[in-house]
């Protein structure tokens, strides 16, 4: 009870303390406000991300099966990722062909197989400003297997020989080439060929820095046309699949990994991903930035610090005449100690608080002026809360020691 | 009972080589219960030391100092800090009460240092304000009171762990005669209760409330003389010390002129006799000097 009483008497001294001096208390904590402020507002933006991919997962079906040309990630003996590679995923289109994609379709347990080709081309429509949308060649099954409904027209049939040149186009393509939500029956030229928009895809729920395609800002033709348009030189994107059984997702995997490196006489130039696996090469990408960031915004943290021990040192010798008094009226060491521990901690904390505040407005500003919503998390204030005092006693006890060391006489005459 | 103070040839030495100086040079001096000890003696002669050193402040440099019949010098800070806080009130001619503070905070300090709860020490503090008559100014600043009022309240703060011990260095220093009189009335009527004081002054006309005077000189006790209270010490009266003649004057010119003012001056005296004498100038030097 007395320590509590202490403690308590502590902090209402450190909060009178802070009142006297607000602007140098302001000035103290800014490097520990402008770390906090940081730190939470990137890991709650990379949280934010985490919860759109995860939305995403939940509506494609989490037993979506992607076929990646390249290397895309590094197992262990067991299956597992234990690396990804940036690079070789952007870099090695080409490698996965039509044949690829007939395995796939053929293996085991698959019960739809769709190819996603990028056809490279320029979109010409009129009154088109800024660059060209992507151009995917697909089968009629990629509603389906997307579990995406169509806002309005109707995708492609499977058999689109009488009538080739149609297309079905992404939401943003809807605005951007054609300024109206619906333009059903607008045309657009692609390869030297009159296409007609014959659906218009509901917004795709895409994450941003995903490692996939954004779906909206892509224009989908019938893959039988692609191959004609390019003489059956298409290189294939990725490869979608599902399997017949949910439960069987794992084996399924497993089986078209290995009839595909049957099929390239054992060399893996290829990735199968699960959905759940692709969440971890996103969240991979997503953790190693926020640390990266986040590393950079702690320096702030330790500049803050330096600046709480800065202060409280002048505070000291200021203020030694009061600890003079204190130590003659029975202040022991381990009191002033605490008393002055107490003052760097309450900086540092309101510090950290005035912190967690500020990244919750920006949190609110970016969810209301961008698509993103940065989610703050309890964790992360907690954290915040805990470095922040952390920091402080850190800081604080090389000031505060020299103060409770000091010899009671000494401090009296210091006036 | 035993003596609450016994130093044994204390010497205390500050500085180094050439530039050493000697503040307490083999002093002795007993102290028993119950006493009301005025310490006299010019400025430089080792009082504020020898209350120092007495007050656990400072470490006597040679010799030996028995604290309640025990040795103080292997104590460590922090057992000298609770000594402080359980047995020994201070009062320092500059008040040093804590300005953020208020004056009922002031005064539940040393007990909030003892670790009794905020509601308990709150009440102490409260009784011990109404004792010094400071019952109304509770909730005031030390900045908005009178000097009279900060030393009243500086009196309740040293009072309230019921001290066995009350250490006064130059507690009127800075007041002028009204608030003196006020102050060691008050430090007479705590004596009454059953304290020891033991304070310092330059003011012979204080020697009065005390019952004993200890004269102090280069560091030494040259004279140690009991008194009835209620009269200036002989010695003090006398103006008997051994320094310079003219040193001596300065330091009393002032109180002997204000002593041949009174009427009375070995009777209590009337207000009358001391206020017109109030702006004379020695009270300037005094006041100058007891902030060394």
């Amino acid at each position: 009870m007395t320590l509590r009483s202490t403690i308590r008497s502590n902090i209402k001294m450190a909060l009178s303390s802070v009142k006297s001096n607000k602007w140098r208390s302001f000035l103290t904590m800014l490097g520990i406000i402008i770390g906090i402020t940081s730190v939470v507002t990137v890991v709650s933006i990379g949280e934010g991300i985490k919860h759109q991919v995860n939305g995403q997962i939940s509506q494609l079906g989490s037993d979506l099966i992607t076929v990646r040309p390249g290397e895309l990630v590094q197992r262990d003996s067991s299956g597992s990722i234990n690396g990804v590679n940036f690079l070789q995923g952007s870099n090695s289109f080409g490698s996965l062909t039509q044949n690829d994609m007939n395995v796939v379709a053929k293996t085991k347990d698959v019960q739809q197989a769709v190819p996603l080709a990028l056809v490279n081309g320029v979109v010409k429509v009129e009154g088109l400003k800024g660059s060209s949308p992507l151009v995917l060649a697909t089968t009629s099954d990629l509603p389906k297997l997307l579990s995406q409904s169509i806002a309005g027209g109707s995708f492609f049939e499977s058999d689109t020989s009488a009538e080739p040149y149609v297309a079905v186009i992404g939401a943003n393509v809807a605005q951007k080439l054609f300024h109206q939500r619906m333009p059903l029956g607008s045309s657009f030229e692609f390869l030297g060929q009159q296409f007609f928009v014959q659906g218009v895809f509901n917004k795709f729920d895409t994450p941003p820095l995903s490692l996939s395609t954004d779906f909206n800002d892509t224009i989908f033709i019938p893959y039988t046309t692609a191959q004609m348009l390019t003489q059956n030189n298409t290189q294939l994107y990725e490869v979608l699949a599902k399997p017949t059984d949910p439960a069987q997702l794992g084996t399924v995997v497993k089986n078209i990994s290995d009839s595909l490196t049957n099929e390239h006489q054992g060399q893996q130039k290829f990735t199968v991903l699960r959905q759940d696996e692709g969440l971890a090469v996103t969240n991979n990408v997503l953790d190693l930035l926020t640390r990266l960031i986040a590393g950079i915004a702690a320096i702030s943290l330790l500049v803050g610090g330096i600046s709480i021990m800065d202060v409280m040192l002048v505070s000291v010798a200021e203020r030694m005449h009061e600890i003079g008094i204190r130590k003659a009226l029975g202040a022991t060491n381990r009191q002033i100690l605490t008393q002055f521990l107490t003052e760097a901690s309450v900086l540092s904390v309101l510090g950290g608080l005035i912190g967690v505040v500020v990244s919750l407005a920006i949190a609110f500003l970016i969810g209301s002026f961008s698509p993103l919503t940065p989610v703050v998390t309890w964790q992360i204030v907690l954290l915040a809360t805990g470095v922040s005092l952390v920091v402080g006693i850190i800081f604080g006890t090389a000031p505060a020691l020299k103060a409770a060391r000091k010899d009671p006489i000494d401090a009296l005459r210091n006036n | 009972m035993g003596a609450i103070i016994k130093l044994e040839d204390v010497s205390k030495l500050y500085g180094f080589g050439d530039a050493t100086t000697l503040a307490l040079d083999e002093a002795s001096l007993t102290i028993e219960p119950n006493e009301f000890v005025a310490v006299m003696g010019p400025s430089g002669s080792g009082k504020s030391t020898l209350m120092n050193v007495i007050g656990l402040l400072d470490r006597p440099t040679h010799g030996q100092f028995l604290f309640n019949g025990r040795s103080v010098a292997r104590l460590s800070q922090n057992q000298r800090a609770k000594i402080r806080r359980d047995t020994i009130g201070f009062i320092f001619q500059s008040y040093n009460l804590l300005p953020r503070l208020t004056v009922l905070e002031n005064v539940a300090l040393p007990l909030a240092y003892k670790g009794v709860s905020l509601a308990h020490r709150t009440k102490l503090a409260s009784n011990m304000l109404e004792r010094v008559g400071m019952g109304d100014r509770e909730y005031f600043y030390p900045g908005q009171l009178s000097g009279g009022q900060v030393q009243c309240t500086a009196i309740a703060r040293a009072l309230v762990n019921d001290p066995k011990l009350i250490i006064a260095d130059e507690p009127t220093g800075n007041l002028d005669s009204a608030s003196s009189r006020l102050v060691m009335e008050l430090l007479g009527d705590i004596h009454k209760t059953g304290n020891t004081i033991l304070f310092v002054t330059h003011n012979p006309e204080l020697t009065r409330y005390a019952n004993r005077v200890v004269y102090m000189h280069d560091g030494g006790i040259v004279k140690d003389e009991q008194n009835v209270v209620g009269r200036v010490a002989k010695t003090a009266f006398k103006q008997m010390y051994t320094v310079p003649e003219t040193t001596a004057e300065d330091d009393l010119a002032g109180v002997s002129a204000l002593m041949k003012a009174l009427p009375h001056k070995e009777s209590s005296h009337g207000k009358a006799a001391v206020k017109p004498k109030k702006k004379s100038t020695p009270k300037a030097k005094k006041s100058k000097r007891g902030q060394k």
